[in-house]
């Protein structure tokens, strides 16, 4: 019966179980509230609501909730985790929760029409829109469709705007070409965000991110201006002839947490040079291999 | 907006130079309720923060030459509620706008019927304190038209509005303005009217609306002049500003007439009506002002820098020091 059940299941057009995710985020919002503007927001995104309505409940949705930093429980935090992995809602305001929801409301039966309706959303969006709609591309409807939305929102230079793509976000690492998602992890560096809330960072490094990263090195080198230690663990993997010199040149830096920084991405390389080098230093390679001394510590 | 100007020298000539000290107007906050941030540069943002401006309202206009197409009003619609938002964060100064169909361009008529359908995007975005500037310019039937209707547009939005009376045939078009205002049941306690002079400010006050005056070189107010009204009229129901632009105009306007003030005598509670609280009782009636962002602004820049930390807001940008001749 129940092996029948699924294979007569309409398949979703969301990748995760959308269903558990909209009651898991609904409680949350019902928690942080007034009772009456649950009510409200139930009531927009009903199937009787009009684009016109819909367009502007989103608008209008701070008006209604306020944008107080929403509580939310530890088990609340993992289930949402667990439902959509990882996405994560912790830190966000209740204006932000609640127009990433209305958006799960909308009627996915017609790919374009949804399509457009969101889209629409984007072209006419306010700064705490945009960070709404970007945090909400992990959890649309049709993952493949939103990669073009996805890389032009990095080309924006809205603080919060790029934070909401960059940081705790899962959508980039998992669907954004090589090309793209190198343009992502490049801007970071460029414009100072919190590298290690970078979803997916070691997954995704490649041998031509690390060629950008370590030519934007050099000119920050050129410039007399610092560069960030976590640059060199998206280097690790791909340390080479070419770029053995600069791992040494970090190793033997004045500041310690760049030295670090060196020998951590040499612990990662499997180049015969990197591996002399981190054998030359006993005490980091035990701390390394003890788990004492990891990329998490770096900042 | 502007009309384009000519210069006079002698006028420049004319006159003691006075130089203008941010020490004269230290510790307190300024509202400027009508500046064009989108023509102004990054360095007057910097100078406004250090005379005290705290919060500012851009209001959508005329950018100079006309658009041809719709794209371009949304683009700029959307930058007012986005990028110069955001530009203006950086400088911890709290940006708000109204949004609205300026009178020039209402007489491309096919244009205007196209923009009349975007506005309702964007009027109840968060910080949209009204509709503006609108009103007339050359007071065409087309801009009476889509000045009315943008005025039944206000009502049912609840949003103040922010009116542009003319540079030519001022006092009439004033009048008028007023005249088709209260014809569409609006409370003149909801209408702003702009660029006032001697010749208008009586009949403004008198009908109950709030008389916003704009400080700019040549064209409109002086603030000398801007003082003796103060003197003659009070502080109830006005309010200054800079409408500082692509002309020739100074964002530093509202500090400016504020130390003018100081040294001409007029006491301080009435500076800090016309200079700050007016402005936001009357714009705050769209229930988008919080005096505690102005702070906000600011504080999670700063500490958030202070601790070697740009997260959650971009950083505020980084000071540099103008005389000198190295540039890192």
């Amino acid at each position: 019966m129940y092996s029948a059940f699924l294979e007569n299941q309409v398949p979703t057009a969301y990748g995760y179980d959308a269903e558990r995710l909209k009651g898991l985020l609904s409680a949350v919002i019902v928690q942080n509230v007034q009772p009456g503007v649950w009510d409200w927001l139930q009531e927009k995104a009903g199937t009787t609501a009009s684009v016109g309505q819909f367009n502007t409940a989103f608008v209008l949705i701070p008006r209604k909730t306020g944008k107080a930093v929403i509580q939310l429980t530890e088990e609340q935090n993992q289930n949402i985790q667990s439902t959509r992995k990882g996405f994560s809602i912790k830190g966000w305001t209740i204006d932000r929760l609640a127009r990433v929801w209305l958006v799960l409301q909308l009627d996915t039966s017609d790919q374009d029409r949804y399509f457009r309706m969101i889209e629409n959303l984007f072209l006419a969006a306010e700064m705490n829109e945009l960070v709404a709609l970007y945090s909400a591309l992990p959890v649309l409807a049709y993952p493949e469709l939103w990669k073009a939305r996805c890389s032009e929102g990095i080309r924006s230079n809205i603080g919060d705007v790029l934070l909401a793509i960059i940081c705790n976000n899962p959508y980039p690492s998992e669907y954004l070409s090589d090309a793209a998602w190198n343009q992502l992890v490049m801007k970071a560096f460029f414009t100072e965000k919190p590298i290690r809330q970078i979803y997916g960072l070691d997954q995704r490094a490649n041998q031509e991110l690390a060629k950008i990263l370590t030519d934007y090195a050099h000119e920050r080198w050129a410039a007399h201006r610092p560069i960030h230690p976590q640059l060199w663990r998206c280097v690790g993997k791909f340390i080479n002839e070419d770029n053995f010199n600069d791992i040494k040149r970090v190793a033997g830096s004045a500041d310690e947490t760049e030295q670090k920084a060196a020998l951590l991405a040499c612990h990662d390389s499997d180049f015969l040079l990197a591996k002399e080098l981190l054998e030359q230093h006993p005490e980091e390679k035990a701390a390394i291999e003890g788990g004492v001394l990891t990329w998490e510590g770096i900042e | 907006m502007c009309c384009s100007h000519n210069f006079n020298e002698e006028g420049l000539a004319a006159g003691k130079r006075e130089t203008f000290s941010i020490e004269s107007v230290k510790g307190m906050q300024f509202f400027d309720p009508h500046v064009h941030m989108t023509s102004r540069t990054t360095d007057d943002y910097q100078a406004m923060a250090d005379a005290g401006v705290v919060a500012i309202i851009e209001p959508a206009f005329w950018l100079g030459q006309p658009r041809t197409g719709i794209d371009t009003f949304r683009d700029y619609y959307s930058s007012l509620v986005g990028w110069e938002r955001f530009r203006s964060s950086q400088f911890g100064i709290k940006h708000y706008c109204t949004i609205g169909l300026n009178s020039r361009e209402a007489n491309n008529e096919p244009l205007a019927e196209q923009v009349m359908e975007i506005l309702p995007l964007f009027i109840y975005k968060e910080g949209v304190v009204g509709i503006g500037e609108i009103g007339f310019d050359d007071q065409t039937a087309a801009e009476e038209k889509y000045y009315r209707l943008q005025l039944e547009l206000a009502k049912e939005a609840g949003l103040p509005v922010q009116i542009h009376t003319p540079h030519r045939d001022k006092k009439r078009g004033t009048t008028r303005s007023m005249d088709i205002a209260l014809e569409h049941g609006l409370d003149p306690h909801m209408v702003i009217v702009d660029h006032n002079n001697e010749e208008t400010v009586k009949e403004v006050l008198d009908r109950g609306f709030w008389a916003a005056f704009t400080i700019y070189p040549f064209t409109k107010m002086g603030n000398e002049r801007m003082v003796e009204i103060v003197k003659q009229y009070g502080s109830e129901r006005i309010m200054i500003n800079s409408a500082a632009d692509w002309g020739i105009s100074d964002p530093l306007a509202v500090p400016k007439t504020a130390a003018l003030m100081i040294e001409k005598g007029i006491n301080y509670g009435d500076i800090r009506l016309v200079t700050y609280q007016n402005a936001i009782t009357a714009f705050g009636q769209s229930g988008q002002i919080n005096e505690a962002d102005f702070a906000a602004v600011k504080e999670i820049d700063q500490t958030q820098k202070f601790a070697g930390n740009t997260v959650l807001r971009g950083g505020q940008q980084p000071r540099v020091d103008k005389s000198s001749m190295i540039i890192r």
